[in-house]
């Protein structure tokens, strides 16, 4: 009888055992291609069918977006998406057009970001963007027009040049051509980030093409994000992304053609017309937000390109101009600078990089 | 030189005969295709435990040594690294052996011997494959596969020891 | 001798009160291993070595097929979609072959005779996601 219980004993265990070894973390993945960028998203603690349900619904929310502020595509029934007709409402002159209110609201937001930013973050240079040929998803080498960019330089589209009134907008100037780029996937992050909170997830990772934004954490750990490595195909270093962080970078490996041993990358200087050459890559870390104020997504997206733009000395006045405190530059010579709070959270993924610290 | 004439005892026949015994399984094994490499029912450790528990542990050791390498070059095996494999876990596995008959009788009978020997041989190979034959390969996967197998032909090999030491 | 077939019963009759928890024992030891030692990740790229040199690392999301040579001929590898396996080998016993197909992070196969392991490579990355 003892035995008999004994091998009751030793079956529960399999058993036991058996479970135990099924439970798989409960870790959703998904990658996807929307926004003409490589969307991921990865949420913990759900189970798997909550999770695809809360992703197809961020993804909804991407492609709409898409749809609606792309530059230079048609939306799928063919109309033309609400940002073109707004560009053409602007080379049209200056009678207004309405639109919609989140659209009104980024315009003033992404104003107030390009003033702050004194013109370097410039999202009115659209035909700038589009002579350099980045305004396709398959680009080349193009040849440069330097008439035509002195042209568009000299027509100086700015951002204030834009007149808001509730929500009707037009542009003093009919060389303004909004190109949201350098907004929409931050804006995007934060959206995001609201559809998770609103679904009652805790635990999530969403990776826009590069702008990323966490929520909660990885089970026991935070979430950890690789720095892409701007001329090798590894991450450089990685860092613990706390829950409302979001952590950006801006490259010139990304996109960009090389012509006569030069490289021009798709981060145009307003100033003069042409890429910049003179970095690789800034990456910034971004807090959460208060309410009122640019969300961490937009910030993360946004912020890396005025100081990209900005030459070296002027670099992290132009970060403090954002707040930004947690920071990585990589010069053309990939010479890395790293500012102090940044140095303390970054994990080399090399045993011995060398880089310089700021304030 | 005259040939001098050995004495041999009754006991010393049984014993070679067990160890014939013991290479005959060996190689009938060694030509009985396997799902995986090193996952073997180890019938041979039958013929080991039993002398283990007839003549002691000095005579399972000489049978399970000279089974090693008999089959081994029986099979032109050896020094191969198959050889190599053998006698690593032969080895390891007479050595837990060795500490495993110290166990209290009463509550620990052939079987738990049989399976700690068969723990011994896969561990020994296991070693021999790592330390010397492949350093780098990644072979922890496997050790679940090997190690469920030695609990199983373990128990099984175990039971037919008992049987054997209890007919007798 | 040629009873031990009518073992009727053997369970209770040959087994102590300790072979009962050397038994019990050894299955947790073993789940334990399993829970360790096995992941369920796919594999990203696969390691060859020869030897003690690393013949190179693949990508697992192609198809091709690998010659390594080593002390007794060429053994063939082949990759494809996730995947890969010896599918050719100069060896006797062709174990290596019979492995099958590898798809799992950590998943190996070995050719004794010829000195030739695959081994899968994850998949782990050490973080969740990249900014690029």
């Amino acid at each position: 009888m003892r035995k008999l219980i004994l091998f009751a004993a030793v079956l529960a265990v399999i058993g036991f055992g058996i479970l135990q070894f099924k439970k798989k973390e409960p870790l959703y993945h998904s990658q996807s291609y929307v926004f003409g960028t490589l969307v991921d998203i990865s949420i913990y603690g759900e189970s798997n069918e909550r999770a695809r349900v809360v992703t197809n619904l961020i993804l909804q929310d991407f492609q709409q977006l898409h749809h609606r502020f792309h530059a230079w595509e048609t939306d799928a029934s063919g109309n033309t998406s609400e940002l073109r007709k707004l560009n053409e409402a602007f080379a049209k002159g200056t009678s207004p057009i309405e639109v919609q209110a989140d659209l009104a609201n980024i315009i003033r937001d992404a104003t107030a970001l390009s003033v702050k930013s004194h013109g370097l973050f410039n999202p009115a240079i659209g035909h700038l963007i589009g002579t350099w040929g980045f305004q396709r998803d398959e680009f080349s080498a193009v040849e440069i027009n330097q008439a035509t960019i002195k042209n568009l330089v000299h027509a100086a589209p700015r951002m204030t040049d834009i007149v808001l009134n509730e929500r009707n907008v037009y542009s003093k100037n009919p060389h303004v051509k909004l190109d949201l780029g350098g907004y929409a996937k931050g804006y995007a992050l934060d959206l995001a980030l609201q559809r998770l909170r609103k679904e009652k997830i805790n635990h999530a990772l969403v990776n826009i093409g590069g702008n990323i934004i966490a929520l909660g954490q990885h089970g026991q750990k935070p979430w950890r994000v690789g720095i892409q490595h701007p001329r090798a195909p590894t991450a450089l270093a990685t860092v613990d992304l706390p829950s409302g962080w979001a952590i950006g970078t801006s490259g010139d490996y990304q996109r960009y053609f090389i012509q006569n041993h030069q490289r021009y990358c798709h981060i145009i200087d307003p100033r003069t017309g042409y890429p910049v050459q003179h970095t690789q890559s800034v990456t910034v870390l971004i807090p959460p937000q208060s309410v009122h104020q640019t969300q961490a997504g937009v910030l993360s997206d946004v912020a890396t390109k005025p100081i990209f733009i900005a030459s070296a000395e002027n670099k992290y006045q132009m970060a403090n101009v954002f707040g930004i405190e947690y920071l990585m530059v990589i010069d053309e010579k990939s010479n890395i600078s790293v500012s102090k709070k940044m140095a303390k959270i970054l994990y080399w993924q090399q045993p011995d990089v060398q880089f310089s610290t700021f304030e | 030189m005259n040939a001098r004439h050995i004495q041999t005892t009754i006991e010393d026949h049984q014993v070679a005969k067990l160890a014939a015994f013991a290479i005959a399984l060996h190689m009938i094994e060694a030509v009985i295709p396997s799902p995986l490499p090193g996952v073997k029912p180890g019938i041979a450790n039958i013929i080991t435990l039993f002398v283990l528990y007839q003549y002691g542990f000095a005579t399972a050791a000489w049978v399970s040594i000279l089974r090693v390498f008999a089959s081994n070059l029986l099979l032109g095996q050896f020094l191969s690294p198959t050889f190599a494999l053998s006698l690593g876990g032969a080895s390891l596995s007479l050595g837990i052996l060795w500490l495993a008959m110290r166990l209290p009788k009463h509550y620990f009978g052939p079987v738990s011997l049989s399976i700690l020997a068969a723990f011994g041989h896969i561990a020994g190979q296991l070693i021999i494959v790592r330390l010397w034959l492949i350093p780098h390969a990644g072979i922890s996967y496997l050790i679940p596969i090997f190690a469920t197998a030695a609990l199983f032909f373990g128990l099984i090999n175990g039971l037919i020891t008992a049987r054997l030491i209890t007919s007798k | 001798m040629c009873n031990f077939l009518r073992l009727n019963n053997p369970l209770t009759r040959y087994l102590r009160l300790g072979d009962y928890l050397l038994i019990l024992m050894s299955i947790i030891g073993i789940l334990w291993l399993f829970n360790n030692l096995w992941s369920n990740e796919q594999a990203a790229k696969v390691q060859i070595r020869q030897g003690e040199t690393i013949v190179g690392t693949y990508g697992l999301n192609q198809t091709r097929e690998i010659q390594v040579k080593g002390p007794i001929g060429t053994n063939t590898i082949s990759i494809s979609n996730g995947r890969a396996r010896f599918s050719k080998s100069p060896c006797r016993n062709q174990y290596c072959i019979h492995q099958g197909w590898l798809n799992r992070a950590g998943q190996a196969a070995i050719c004794l005779p010829n000195q030739i392991s695959l081994e899968l490579i994850g998949g782990t990355k050490p973080y969740d996601s990249l900014t690029y």
